[in-house]
């Protein structure tokens, strides 16, 4: 919430633009993650969210402004903040665990092959693919390749985890169970998490806030969305919660007109580092 | 099962087809109503060949005749009667050794070059004209140059080899260099990989079905080359083999040569494509 | 040349304490102050070496004399070195260098150089040489300038052009220390011109010599100018290397060659062409191959060079001798050297052989050996190099002979071998019927109506 106390906040974006020749894809532009907070940014193609979370993973830069993580400006990627890419960026001529192992020896340079192994084939438990670790890419399903991304990237226990649209490109049963998995783990873990998503459904699922952002060119965080409902939450019965309606209404409504009409120049007397906060569940 | 049929047709084709032609040139060689006996007085016989003395000219050998000489050079393929007449087997491996060692050393300039132009666009825009001049130059022109200036005509056969080599190493390396998926190279930024670690564990597996075509088409360029710098320079070799036979007017030992020729080409290729079998890798 | 050697010599240890086969005279006992032979030797070969130039060397040596000029160059040359290696028991001063590679071209001319191995020439002479069949005239000569070669077999011309630095980048001293063999070339014609055998019905005939810088080249120039044509216009003449040269005459890419053995014989002998003329009724005792040295070789490794000319010489005399010659077909025509049949060979050796029309011809001077490297020789090839302006500048001929054509050593070590030597380098040659004066070259060449320069 913004005014919140500093020490809650992991990542601070702090007026950040980035520019292309001929194209202002955002200016001006703050929100931050609390510790232990699950953000989600919804917004419609092209406005500017996957290149928001490279600047946030640090491959990419912005023009202006910059990213804080605890405190610290970036300045680059990081093992703090681990990414579950679109396409599972598996490499393919490694198994399902040489993937994860090669995470692992990465955050942990001094162990050696065995415990590497082990730690790996820990993390590919907990997605439940212990039957597929020596399995390539090619030989996996694609959600058992997202599972071996989201094993991967849980694996250097990162502050932040990032995921850009993580399960868009699979069937909806899979996209289904694999929320709920993240969800599960997720809160297991206590992890911060900031993920991209289309899915309105599935910012509600996994959201503490959503961040609505508007068409581009010059694309803000028109609101933030609190979301109020219970944890913890299940697919099955999430649309039979209180408030879910409301919510569900509310972002669907931002979607289909508001991303629009809000486009553009901001109104009178906007303030960026203060997008307004609404609670639609309680409404 | 239908598979392996087909395959049992084609060899038995195969195997009919070389049969045929064979016979065909048996036929044509010593078949039609060949010479008799010397039409000369027995002093001028002794003096000319079996065929002039016929009143013909020498004819090319027929099969059989082919076939009896390569048992008679399988028969002691290492023998060394002294500087210029050693076995088949013996040239072979001074042709084996100069191709490995000049083709190795190109591997060894032209993978990490490839490897540095392929991710550096300025270097690979700098070296370009360069490359694509020095490229299409025939390898045996090297020849003179390099006998001018190395002076060692061994050593000057090596650099041949190194020089028609380098090139579809170098560019199938840059190539696949730079045609290594961004995500790949994203996921080991975020994993802090490091250059070295990204180079050899990321980068090099990735380029590797890549750089082992090029390095496939080098070898059979080289062995092609081989042959025809040893005609040039002599000494030891296969292709001075040829060059050798060929001063002896002694045909059957060129078809011999030939046959070999062929026959190392075809296990060259096949040892490295088995290698490009290894590091294969598939989405 | 009379025979000098037995065929199996036994090593004898004379008076000079070294063995070396009886046929050789110990060398006199050579004072090492340069007054003897050898010291004289040795000081010419420093002057030589010092002041190439003939005329400067001349115009030195009146103002200051010899003594003046030898004591100045001894502070720059081991001179002493030099007369003392040369003087030592001259037969065999121990070599500097006794592992040595000899290149060769495998045709019939290098029959010295080839025998002298397996019939143990160069052993006898404390050497251990290896010789190394070669590809072509041009790689034989690289490899020379390269050293990988110490030594190499050549067209006798090839020195000459290489010391002037035609047809190669710098000039590069090389020297002819002895010539491999006289006459024993021949014009080879296809079969279908069995009735063309007057060069004037040649027009447009397609010839092959085995280099530019080739007596063949020179000889088949000559030949058909003699009979009214014009070399470079009314026929045409391609380089090709000698074994080649039957392929091409049966592939009919060429009408004729004018190459060296074995390969007119082999062409015989694969009922491809016949001999037209051998090239001794052209220019009887021409030369033909050389046996080069690095100039540097001379004075690098005196007794090395002694040694080995000593063994080329012994090796040519023996292969003149028409005893030896079934022998020497023997020893060379196998896969190790010449890798041709034995009759071929022993046909070009002995000179009787098929002419390919039919007939069986008795010439045992078909091809001789003879190392002598006459001036006249080397003045005659600068007159065609010039002629045909290979060579596109005036040169003093008879220093560039002297130069090029070492007959002052290779007359020492026939001396010490006891075979005769000729009085003077220069004689008159008698070439397709015209007398050749060297002493009178310009005439010669004047005497031409068709020339290039
Ligand atoms: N490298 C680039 N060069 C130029 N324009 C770019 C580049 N990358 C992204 N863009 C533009 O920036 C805008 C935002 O892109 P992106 O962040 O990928 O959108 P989203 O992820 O929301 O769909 C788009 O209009 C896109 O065309
Ligand atoms: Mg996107």
């Amino acid at each position: 919430m913004p005014g919140m106390g500093g020490a809650a906040r992991i990542v601070s974006i702090e007026g950040i633009a980035r520019r292309f020749p001929g194209l202002t894809v955002f200016q001006d532009l703050w929100f931050h993650v609390d510790r232990g907070e699950f953000v989600c940014l919804v917004g419609h193609s092209g406005c500017g969210k996957t290149t928001i979370l490279n600047i946030l993973a640090g491959l990419d830069v912005p023009d202006e402004g910059g990213v804080l993580v605890d405190g610290r400006e970036i300045s680059g990627p990081s093992l703090d903040r681990a990414v579950i890419f679109q396409g599972h960026a598996l490499m393919p001529w490694l198994s399902a665990l040489e993937n994860v192992a090669f995470a692992v020896s990465c955050r942990n340079p001094g162990w050696d092959k065995a415990r590497v192994r082990d730690a790996a084939r820990a993390a590919l438990a907990r997605v439940g693919l212990t039957q597929a670790a020596e399995r390539k890419p090619a030989q996996l399903s694609g959600g058992m390749k997202q599972r071996v991304g989201i094993a991967r990237a849980l694996a250097v226990e990162p502050k932040l985890l990032l995921m850009d649209e993580p399960f868009s490109a699979l069937d909806a049963l899979t996209r289904g169970t694999l929320q709920e998995e993240v969800s599960r783990l997720v809160t297991e873990a206590g992890q911060t998490a900031f993920m991209i998503t289309h899915d309105v459904d599935e910012a509600i699922l996994l959201a503490d806030r959503i961040l609505l952002m508007t068409n581009g060119p010059e694309a803000r965080v028109a609101e933030v969305v609190q979301n109020t409902l219970p944890r913890p939450r299940a697919r099955a019965n999430l649309h039979h919660m209180p408030g879910y309606h409301p919510l569900r209404d509310h972002i669907m409504d931002f979607l289909i007109t508001r991303s629009r009409t809000l486009a553009g120049k901001p109104p009178e007397g906007w303030d960026s580092r203060r997008p307004p906060v609404v609670v639609p569940a309680e409404a | 099962m239908a598979a392996k049929g087909e395959a049992w047709r084609a060899a038995l084709l195969s195997a009919l087809l070389l049969a045929v032609l064979l016979g065909a040139w048996e036929w044509a060689v010593k078949g039609g109503g060949g010479p008799g006996g010397p039409t000369v007085d027995a002093e001028l016989a002794a003096l000319l060949s079996p065929a002039a003395a016929a009143g013909g000219q020498t004819a090319m050998p027929a099969p059989s005749d082919i076939g009896a000489r390569l048992v008679e050079l399988l028969r002691d393929p290492f023998h060394q009667r002294g500087t210029n007449d050693q076995g088949i087997g013996i040239q072979i491996a001074w042709s084996l050794w100069r191709v490995m060692a000049g083709f190795l050393l190109a591997a060894a300039i032209a993978i990490p070059l490839g490897f540095v132009i392929g991710m550096s666009p300025l270097l690979n825009a700098a070296l370009n004209p360069f490359i694509q001049v020095l490229r299409p130059v025939s390898p045996l022109a090297w020849m003179p140059l390099a006998l001018y200036t190395i002076k060692d005509s061994n050593i000057s056969s090596i650099f041949v080899i190194f020089i028609c080599s380098i090139w579809p190493m170098l560019l199938n390396t840059a190539f696949g260099v730079a045609s290594v998926r961004k995500e790949w190279l994203n996921v080991a930024r975020t994993l802090e990989a490091g250059r070295w670690r990204t180079a050899m564990r990321v980068i090099l597996p990735a380029a590797a079905p890549t750089i082992l075509t090029g390095m496939r088409i080098s070898i059979g360029i080289a062995w092609l080359v081989i042959v025809a710098a040893e005609m040039l320079v002599g000494g030891t070799g296969i292709g001075y083999w040829v060059w050798n036979q060929w001063n002896n007017l002694s045909i059957a030992d060129i078809v011999i040569a030939i046959l070999m020729i062929g026959l190392v080409g075809l296990l060259l290729d096949r040892a490295l494509g088995l290698v490009a079998r290894a590091v294969a890798w598939q989405e | 040349m009379a025979r000098m050697f037995r065929r199996d010599p036994v090593l004898d240890v004379c008076a000079c304490g070294v063995g070396h086969p009886a046929a050789f005279a110990c060398a006199p006992e050579a004072p090492p102050d340069g007054t003897g032979e050898m010291g004289r030797v040795v000081n010419e070969a420093a002057l030589r070496a010092a002041f190439p130039n003939a005329a400067t060397r001349r115009g030195l040596l009146s103002l200051f004399g010899a003594g003046t000029l030898l004591s100045a160059l001894e502070g720059v040359l081991p001179l002493g070195n030099v007369r003392e290696a040369l003087a030592q028991g001259t037969p065999a001063a121990a070599p500097e260098k006794r592992d040595l590679k000899i290149g060769f071209i495998p045709i019939t001319c290098a029959t010295p150089i080839i025998m002298a191995d397996p019939m143990g020439f160069y052993r006898r002479h404390g050497l251990n040489v290896e010789v190394i069949r070669t590809a072509g005239w041009a790689v034989i000569r690289d490899r020379a300038i390269a050293r990988e070669y110490d030594a190499a077999h050549m067209l006798a011309p090839m020195p000459v052009a290489m010391s002037l630095g035609v047809g190669v980048a710098n000039p590069i001293p090389f020297a002819v220390a002895a010539i491999e063999n006289i006459n024993g070339q021949a014009i080879t014609l296809a079969n279908k011109h069995r009735d063309k055998r007057n060069p004037r019905d040649w027009r447009g005939f397609r010839f092959a010599v085995p280099f530019d810088f080739s007596i063949h080249n020179y000889l088949l120039r000559a030949y058909v100018a003699e009979a009214g044509l014009d070399p470079d216009r009314d026929i045409q003449i391609r380089s090709v290397p000698p074994p080649e040269m039957v392929a091409n005459l049966r592939a009919d890419n060429i009408d004729g060659f004018l190459g060296p053995d074995p390969f007119n014989q082999r062409a015989v002998f694969d009922g491809v062409g016949f001999i037209h003329i051998l090239t001794r009724e052209l220019w009887d005792g021409h030369p033909c191959c050389a046996f080069a040295v690095p100039r540097s070789m001379i004075t690098d490794t005196p007794n090395t060079y002694a040694a080995l000319l000593r063994a080329i010489v012994e090796a040519t005399a023996h292969s003149n001798d028409p005893a030896n010659r079934v022998a020497v077909a023997q020893a060379i025509h196998g896969p190790n050297y010449l890798n041709q049949p034995l009759t071929v060979v022993q046909q070009v050796l002995t000179g009787t052989f098929a002419d390919g029309l039919g007939g069986v011809q008795r010439v045992p001077q078909r091809i001789g050996f003879d190392p002598y490297p006459w001036h006249s020789m080397a003045v005659w090839i600068l007159t065609q190099m010039r002629r045909w302006n290979q060579l596109q500048r005036d040169v003093d001929w008879a220093a560039v002979a002297e130069q090029t054509f070492l007959a002052l050593d290779a007359g020492r070590a026939m001396r010490d071998l006891g075979l005769t030597v000729p009085e003077s380098p220069m004689r008159n040659e008698t070439i397709l019927g015209r007398t050749f004066d060297p002493r009178q070259p310009e005439a010669y060449m004047a005497s031409f109506a068709i020339r290039r320069n």
